[in-house]
């Protein structure tokens, strides 16, 4: 096809061509079309069919609004071709077809559409129910667009976070002198626009802005002046996706040839926002009104101006606007055949505009509109008619540009929650209620004059420059002035339907809605938009409101004729475009901690483990029964990274009754040199932390809590204690320090390598708490503990000294027969020793005297303490689960422990095994489990059911805890 | 074709009395109000709505349907709801797109398995489908699984349940909306109850917002997310947190992915709608609210999580996403109640994400509830009174946290 190369207009280089394959033909397209584009050069003039009647689908609209343009572009499905820069290489194959878009054999779907009214398949297939999955499965392959492609590897998706004064949304007249208004005031702007270039409708258009200077001319002047504004960063080819509170709004770029990525997810938060994201053609609904061949003004105009291409021969034009006129105009000037002009409007129109269509003897016909088109997959011939369906006149054309007429972008104000009404002069919906800091400019107004669309954007620009603290009441004013005597808003069509039947007046084309469907809805009770889209599913497919959007409330409207309840728009919902799950992925951060002495396990080959925010070292070998660990710390000495404990320093004068607030312990017991094990209860009297505290100083106090605790604790004394107006501080000291417990009867004899105090039993007793200086230079908390149920010292030192200690103490127990061990060693060590992991042995409805803690809790009502009351009212309570432990017995094989999880049941399910292994130190298989009370008797019969044993049981015998140690004399060494 | 098109649910005149006047007309309500007329054949039923039915999470929810429960209580009220689809949809004459695709659900860790085994010995034990599956087993159930360690937290098997499935969650509304309208009941859209008037400890009235008063002697508090602003107008404060959820739908595509598919791990989940949509969700906002707002981190981490563990979705885009109202209690577990303060007073409520699953067997039981005034014994667990007594429901294993409070 023969391009127009003159066009000062033009976005391509006729002279580069690039190639592309679509549906296993190479074709050429040139630098600078769109994919659409490139293939309607080619005279591809069926894209796609549609879902529900497999109808042809052609060119309607270049910004994305309908699912016509769908393909499937180098790899990806539902691609929007008519936004899609064509690049060089590219494979573009269509959907939803059953042999080519042109030949599609499931044509015959179209003859049913009597046969699929809305909502119809709640109606039928349901009976006899056996046949439903089948035609469940019919449904399932019939429904959906493109083909996930299961090996797309994508490309490089970026994440832009900016922080700005003022985000513009839309780079037309309106936006960008809304930008440079507020630039100017020195604020920082950030202007997006989704085409590939500022300018909006100025930026095609010949009709001139001045006597001397023609729109298209402007808008090249605004955006240079925007380029080279110092406080603008403007991004083109990008899409809003989100409005949200705060004024935060996501957006996404297409990379360029030239950009390093694919796509690029854009988040800005600002002071205020402004709206200029201009309008969109409303569809003009008539029968076979999306028939290939058919589409918008806009369409029409900017293939030629932009792309250099004819739509076609012979255009025949149904619109409803000054717009369409000046399009008409100029597509026969630049030599399409226009044999008639169909005006919605009996007057209104731009005198000056139908002077010239006269003169261009171009029939024009006031008060007609588009009724029918014909042609088999492509439109040959249309119908027009008078509005009140009396007269008729029929043309023949390959070519049938309709609009209704124009239709606001408010999806972002909606999105900022702000109202709509409709305007009975325009018939738009314009807004009515703003949030604070959200300015629409330009068209969301309803302005068509070019001056005015600009002053309304200064106007906005300034008020969002007022948000930021930047006001000029002067100008604002005297703009204000200037708007009022230039013209306001053209009055819009009312027209929703023009005559015809209503079977084939398509509302929606990606769902195949048509006038019908609307109104059987209607008559079903879903007689409001909201109910109504939700029924036919009119707008909800993957054009995205695009061309139902505002169409729908005006049939709906017109279903009730004789109500006075003027339309209503529906909800948007972000995002705006159809984006990828890759770009809204951006970097796929992998946000871990690791602990200080990370590396010292990396190097000794351990398997680690996320476990909440970190990544901890589970296992030290392939052997995940962790035999060799468990032994090492029984017989020599292990070393375990705790640093993940939540290590936290509470002092000031009040500290003390803050500490007896949350810990169920008497807190006014702890010590110097010593410390104190307790815990934390909420509500409900269900432990939620353990851990110890020691006193450091005067009212200063140092205590750790359970892993997953470390992030909650600030925030849990800070609240339990809000009311009281205490005195006291609290640092959380978790990443700040590391932690390392040395385990085994033979770890004093490794400490004692790295200091020279005091570490005997007498000295150094069992819960005792030190501070010294390891290998030198460490300074170091030291404390002796007893969870894996060996002699162990527990330290605690800075972080960035962690690493250093780690090492000092595996070169000092080399000789001794160090060996690291992991969480799950850990696990079966203090399983042995009956000591709880909170989580694994307690639940939500875990109180402490479930867990037969109950000695933990010390009664103290003066303090208040978190959970009192429901200690108190559970303690003796009946028909409770119980913690108990147990070992396996005849006739199950006593070494083999059952599953972690398996449950406990006789006539019903009575309890679950919460951690069971076989014990290398004890030759035998034991476990904790929660019981229903009455099972939680000493020497109690236990039946165990594990997932998939089908009908077979394991036994067990509820025993005391510990199973190892029991006196405790191995901690106490 | 095939007949005329009738209205699905009557338009009628909202009269001065009735024999029980439901709040809220979302699913729970209206199942309640369907079976009251069809199993006691009380039909002088009223169900009143604030905007329009659907309007809460009935219309907002993703109709993921299954019984693989936690806890004894709630594994036989989903069995059953789970098998009382079919049969409502013969009943009802409505197609409600049930898809028993099953669902997958996935771990990442040992802790994370035997997590899952308690729910599948407690299903198997009950004579319910499930399984334990490990990763390979997954990879085969779905194939666009990354079962590699390249992930984060890599999959180390899943919880397989296949009769589980998804519906189509308006269509149920509809479906059953029309069998309660043909059955007598009253719809009543954009009546709000303003108040409540109790006398004797005992429910007398609801006035609506143009000022009308209704004389009734039962009133169902199902008023979904706003269930703790009607128990307010009663004098009772449930402990119930509200907290926005969302949801999000990408463009529809062909048949891929066969099961629903979820990980608590990355708090999400996605399944393909019988329309070819990808329908997922995440996990709720981390603070009280009524917004049904939506906000840019949800989708972008739901992206994160789903392209991660299903990398074709790389290449999939995201539609829309919409937010609704979750009413949490503190154990994740139902406020089912009546007669209990008040008398005449029921409450079905706190559903938070669960109510469309439970919808209509907990409407079936209600109905006898309220129609007998006892409450029936496959709802005993879920008294108000259970709270007062520190006995939660073990359905979530750990304690919640929806803010400090917790």
């Amino acid at each position: 096809m023969n391009r127009l190369t003159h066009l000062p207009t033009l976005r391509i280089q006729p002279s580069k061509a690039l190639s592309l394959t679509y549906n296993k033909k190479r074709l050429t397209g040139v630098e600078g079309d769109s994919v659409a584009t490139a293939l309607y050069a080619n005279g591809i003039r069926i894209f796609s069919r549609s879902v529900k009647y497999h109808r042809p689908r052609g060119l309607y609209s270049l910004d994305g609004e309908s699912s016509n343009c769908f393909m499937a572009v180098d790899g990806v499905p539902n691609t929007r071709t008519c936004t899609t820069l064509l690049k060089d290489g590219m494979t573009v194959n269509p959907q939803n077809v059953i042999g080519t878009p042109e030949h599609d054999w499931l044509f015959f779907l179209d003859y049913f559409g009597w046969a699929m009214p809305a909502g119809f398949y709640h109606r039928h297939f349901h009976r006899p129910y056996v046949l439903w999955p089948t035609f469940r499965k019919w449904i399932r392959k019939a429904a959906g667009f493109g083909n996930v492609s299961k090996n797309w590897e994508g490309g490089i998706y970026d994440e832009l976070h900016l922080n700005t004064d003022v985000t513009v949304i839309g780079g037309g007249p309106a936006g960008m002198s809304a930008a440079l208004a507020a630039a100017n005031q020195g604020l920082r702007i950030v202007l997006i626009e989704g085409r590939p270039w500022l300018g909006g409708f100025f930026e095609y258009s010949p009709e001139p802005y001045t006597l001397d200077i023609p729109r298209y001319e402007r808008a090249r002047e605004l955006a240079r002046e925007i380029e080279k504004h110092p406080n603008i960063r403007w991004f083109c080819h990008t899409y809003l996706m989100g409005l949200y509170g705060n004024h935060q709004i996501t957006a996404f770029q297409k990379g360029g040839e030239k950009d390093y990525f694919d796509e690029r997810y854009i988040e800005v938060r600002s002071q205020s926002v402004v709206v200029a994201t201009g309008c969109i053609e409303r569809p003009l609904i008539f029968e076979h009104n999306e028939r290939p061949g058919v589409m918008q003004v806009g369409c029409a105009h900017r293939l030629a101006r932009t792309y250099g291409l004819l739509p076609g021969t012979k255009a025949v034009f149904s619109v409803g606007h000054d717009q369409g006129l000046e399009a008409a105009l100029d597509l026969h000037q630049l030599g399409l055949k226009i044999p008639a002009v169909a005006d919605i409007r009996f007057d209104g129109q731009n005198p000056d505009l139908v002077d010239r269509l006269n003169k261009s003897e171009i029939r024009y016909m006031r008060g007609w509109v588009a009724g029918k088109v014909y042609g088999h997959h492509q439109t040959s011939k249309i119908t027009l008619r008078s509005t009140e369906g009396t007269r008729e006149e029929s043309y023949d054309c390959d070519v049938v540009v309709a609009s209704a007429g124009h239709t606001p972008v408010s999806g972002p104000l909606i999105m900022a929650q702000a109202k709509l009404r409709f305007d009975l002069h325009t018939g738009f919906f314009l807004p009515h209620r703003l949030p604070g800091n959200v300015h629409p400019a330009g068209r969301l107004w309803g302005l068509t004059d070019p001056h005015a669309i600009e002053c309304s954007g200064m106007m906005a620009g300034l008020k969002a420059a007022a948000d930021c603290g930047a006001a000029d009441d002067n100008r604002l004013k005297d703009l204000k002035e200037k708007l009022k005597e230039l013209p306001g808003p053209e009055r819009g069509t009312k027209l929703a339907i023009s005559p015809g039947k209503p079977g084939k007046q398509f509302v929606c084309f990606d769902e195949d809605v048509t006038v019908k469907n609307i109104y059987q809805a209607c008559d079903m009770g879903f007689d409001v938009p909201e109910l109504n889209k939700r029924f036919t599913a009119a707008g909800t497919g993957p054009g995205q409101w695009g061309i139902p959007g505002h169409n729908l409330p005006l049939v709906i409207s017109k279903y009730h004729a004789d109500s006075t309840i003027p339309p209503m728009p529906t909800t948007i919902r972000p995002p705006m475009a159809p984006t990828l799950m890759a770009t809204y992925a951006g970097k796929r951060h992998n946000i871990f901690k690791r602990t200080p002495a990370h590396e010292w396990q990396e190097k000794a080959h351990a398997i680690f483990r996320r476990v909440g925010v970190w990544k901890r070292a589970r296992y030290f070998s392939k052997d995940y029964s962790c035999k060799t660990e468990i032994e090492t710390v029984h017989q020599a000495v292990g070393i375990i990274d705790v640093s993940t404990l939540g290590k936290f320093r509470l002092f000031g004068p009040d500290a003390l009754k803050a500490l007896q607030r949350v810990y169920i312990g008497d807190m006014s017991t702890v010590k110097k040199g010593r410390v104190k094990y307790s815990a934390m209860c909420n509500d409900d009297g269900c432990l939620i932390d353990d851990g110890v505290v020691t006193l450091t100083a005067e009212n200063d106090y140092y205590f750790t809590t359970s892993t997953g605790r470390a992030g909650t604790t600030v925030e849990w004394i800070r609240y339990h204690t809000r009311y009281d107006g205490w005195n006291f501080h609290l640092v959380n000291l978790t990443d700040a320090y590391g932690a390392i417990n040395l385990a085994g009867p033979k770890a004093r004899k490794v400490l004692s390598e790295l200091t020279d105090d005091d570490l005997s039993n007498e000295a150094f007793p069992f819960t005792g708490y030190r501070e010294m200086t390891l290998a030198g230079k460490i300074p170091a908390r030291v404390m002796r503990l007893g969870f894996v149920g060996e002699l162990s010292f527990e330290m605690h030192v800075s972080s960035s000294m962690t690493g250093y200690l780690w090492k000092c103490l595996m070169e000092a127990g080399k000789p001794f027969g160090i060996r690291p061990f992991g969480l799950e060693a850990q696990n079966v060590l203090r399983m042995q020793k009956g000591h709880v992991i909170i989580g694994q042995e307690s639940e939500i409805r875990t109180t402490l005297h479930d867990l037969g803690m109950g000695g933990l809790w010390y009664k103290k009502p003066e303090s208040k303490t978190v959970g009192a009351v429901a200690l108190k009212q559970t303690k003796h309570q009946k028909d409770r689960l119980k913690l108990v432990g147990f070992k396996m017995v005849e006739p199950s094989d006593p070494k083999r422990a059952p599953k972690d999880g398996s449950i406990i049941v006789n006539d019903t399910i009575r309890g679950h095994v919460c951690t069971a292994r076989y014990s290398f130190i004890l030759n035998e298989a034991i476990g904790l489990a929660l019981v229903e009370d009455k099972y939680a008797g000493i020497g109690t019969q236990l039946e165990i059911f594990e997932d998939g044993s089908d009908h077979q049981r394991l036994h067990a015998q509820v025993v005391k805890p510990p199973f190892y140690d029991i006196e405790g004399h191995r901690i106490r060494m | 074709m095939f007949g005329k098109y009738k209205r699905l649910w009557k338009k009628s005149r909202l009269k001065s009395s009735y024999d029980a006047v439901i709040i809220g007309g979302g699913l729970h309500g209206i199942s309640t109000a369907y079976f009251l007329a069809k199993n006691y054949g009380m039909t002088d039923v009223a169900i009143l709505e604030k905007r329009y039915i659907g309007f809460g999470g009935a219309g907002r929810n993703t109709a993921i349907v299954r019984a693989n429960q936690r806890t004894k209580e709630n594994l036989r009220l989903y069995d059953e709801g789970l098998k009382l689809w079919p049969k409502l949809m013969q009943e009802l004459d409505f197609n409600m797109l049930f898809f028993n695709c099953g669902n997958l659900n996935l771990a990442h860790s040992e802790a994370g398995m035997s997590a899952l085994r308690l729910q599948v010995a407690s299903a198997q034990f009950h004579g319910i489908q499930s399984e334990l599956v490990n990763a390979k087993q997954c990879k085969e159930l779905v194939p666009v699984l990354d079962i590699s360690d390249r992930l984060a937290f890599p999959i180390f098997g899943g919880m397989y349940h296949p009769p589980g499935g998804t519906l189509r969650p308006e269509s149920v509304l509809w479906g059953i909306a029309k069998g309660a309208s043909q059955k007598g009941v009253q719809i009543h859209q954009e009546t709000e109850v303003k108040s409540l008037e109790i006398k004797n400890n005992k429910v007398v009235s609801v006035k609506t917002g143009d000022g009308k008063k209704i004389h009734t002697p039962r009133v169902l508090n199902a008023a979904g997310g706003y269930s703790a602003l009607i128990a307010n107008m009663a004098g009772i404060r449930l402990p119930v947190d509200v907290l926005p959820i969302q949801a999000m739908v990408s463009q529809p595509l062909k048949p891929f992915l066969d099961h629903v598919v979820s990980s608590g791990v990355y708090h999400a989940y996605a399944n393909q709608s019988l329309k070819g949509e990808v329908v997922t969700g995440s996990h709720m906002d981390p603070w009280p609210g009524y917004t049904t707002q939506v906000t840019a981190r949800y989708i972008k981490h739901q992206a994160e999580a789903l392209t991660e563990l299903m990398p074709c979705l790389r290449g999939v885009k995201f539609m829309r996403t919409w937010g609704g109202l979750a009413d949490m209690t503190p154990d994740m577990a139902p406020i089912i109640d009546g007669n209990h303060p008040i008398d005449g007073f029921y409450i079905d409520c706190g559903w938070g994400y669960f109510g469309f699953k439970s919808a209509p067997v907990t409407g079936k039981y209600m109905a006898k509830f309220m129609a007998t005034g006892k409450c029936p014994e496959i709802l005993k667990p879920f008294t108000m009174k259970r709270f007062a007594q520190h006995r939660l429901s073990g359905e979530t294993a750990s304690p919640v946290n929806y803010g400090p409070w917790n």
